[in-house]
């Protein structure tokens, strides 16, 4: 096995991407199409709180794997962590107030026992691979397998979100902020991982993580409609929803 | 092709037709030296000024109004905030940064609250 160039091993992690993005599965199919209630826009909310709410605390476990020779990295990490809880209004606070404009409340969203098994296993999957992973190898899945596929899934639904939904740009202030926080994290996310997986085991790790990570992000999108959805949209075709996974 | 040129760096980037492309992303990816520290629109550290092409780039989005004031009316842009769709020219201040003030009067109000609550507490 060799090692291979930036340019290359970029192609590879964007490859690894690829076929299997979340702005495809039927949820994101759905919402974009404009097909969903706010009932179901309010099952995204209480699922989506517990895969991005604990995002600095997987962020922690990573920056805590990180030697304190990488100082761009974790720089990077503690910058990220801080965007997201205190830098201005808290993230989840802005997911929460999403939520409540759906119809649910702060007490539902905040309740782990409102997300499906599926989420469950999501986060669950992220909170291993942040502990137990080298720190270039849980950057890669976590920030370039998922945190990089926020922009092309959010510039797609924020639209449709004022537009056909009716919300308002308050109410949809979440994506507005994510559509582009995200561009740079998960440029920041390549840039490390480039930097940092120096070895081909290493390399080859990375794209493996951002295949899982991708895969792992599809399966939650695809189970929010199966779970939510699918029973309320019967007959409905989603051109473009894909699945990934056979 | 479109292009990005970072005049400031000397850099120029090349895109396809058709692409819309975030401008600090794209400094980061190739290098090209767009200050920058966080990713959200709050620090101001990524402010450019559009030197040609304003009409390729996306909408003013409200935290540009909120952390430019009127230099967003002078061609001012948050270059974490804006994306390209056709030739573009950039340049940027390389001296110091201003503070955001809003924030930073709000993190100077916490500390005051915070403080009286801790006087409060002793007495």
């Amino acid at each position: 096995m060799e090692l291979l160039s930036r340019d290359d091993f970029r192609a590879a992690l964007e490859g690894a991407i690829r076929g299997r993005e979340a702005r495809d599965a039927s949820f994101s199919q759905a919402w974009a199409n404009g097909l969903l209630s706010r009932d179901h826009l309010a099952r995204w909310a209480e699922n989506h709180y517990h895969y991005v709410g604990p995002f600095a605390d997987y962020l922690a476990y990573i920056y805590a794997n990180a030697p304190d020779t990488a100082t761009d990295a974790k720089d990077f990490l503690l910058q990220n962590m801080y965007e997201e809880e205190v830098s201005d209004v808290r993230h989840t606070d802005l997911l929460i107030r999403f939520g409540e404009a759906c119809g649910t409340t702060r007490e539902r969203i905040e309740d782990p026992r409102n997300m499906n098994p599926v989420t469950r296993g999501l986060q669950g999957w992220c909170y291993a691979t942040a502990f137990r992973e080298h720190f270039a190898v849980a950057t890669a899945a976590l920030v370039v397998g998922l945190e990089s596929q926020v922009p092309s899934i959010y510039r797609r639904q924020y639209p449709v979100l004022l537009e056909k939904y009716g919300f308002s740009e308050e109410e949809a202030e979440f994506f507005e902020l994510h559509i582009t926080s995200d561009e740079v994290h998960g440029e920041r996310g390549y840039q490390i991982v480039l930097d940092n997986a120096t070895t081909p085991e290493l390399q080859q790790r990375c794209i493996q993580v951002v295949q899982d990570g991708a895969e792992m992000r599809f399966a939650y999108t695809k189970a929010l409609y199966d779970t939510y959805v699918a029973k309320d949209l019967d007959g409905v075709t989603l051109t473009g929803a894909e699945p990934a996974i056979a | 092709v479109s292009t990005i040129e970072f005049r400031t760096s000397g850099r120029t980037v090349e895109f396809a037709d058709g692409d819309e492309v975030n401008l600090l992303r794209t400094s980061i990816r190739y290098d090209c030296g767009v200050p920058y520290k966080c990713a959200s629109g709050n620090c101001g550290t990524d402010r450019v000024l559009v030197e040609r092409g304003a009409e390729h780039l996306s909408r003013i989005r409200p935290k540009e109004r909120d952390r430019l004031g009127d230099d967003v009316d002078r061609g001012y842009r948050l270059a974490c905030q804006t994306y390209a769709s056709g030739d573009v020219t950039l340049s940027w201040a390389s001296g110091s940064v201003p503070e955001n003030e809003r924030l930073r009067g709000r993190w100077l109000a916490g500390d005051v609250a915070a403080e009286q609550e801790r006087r409060t507490g002793a007495e």
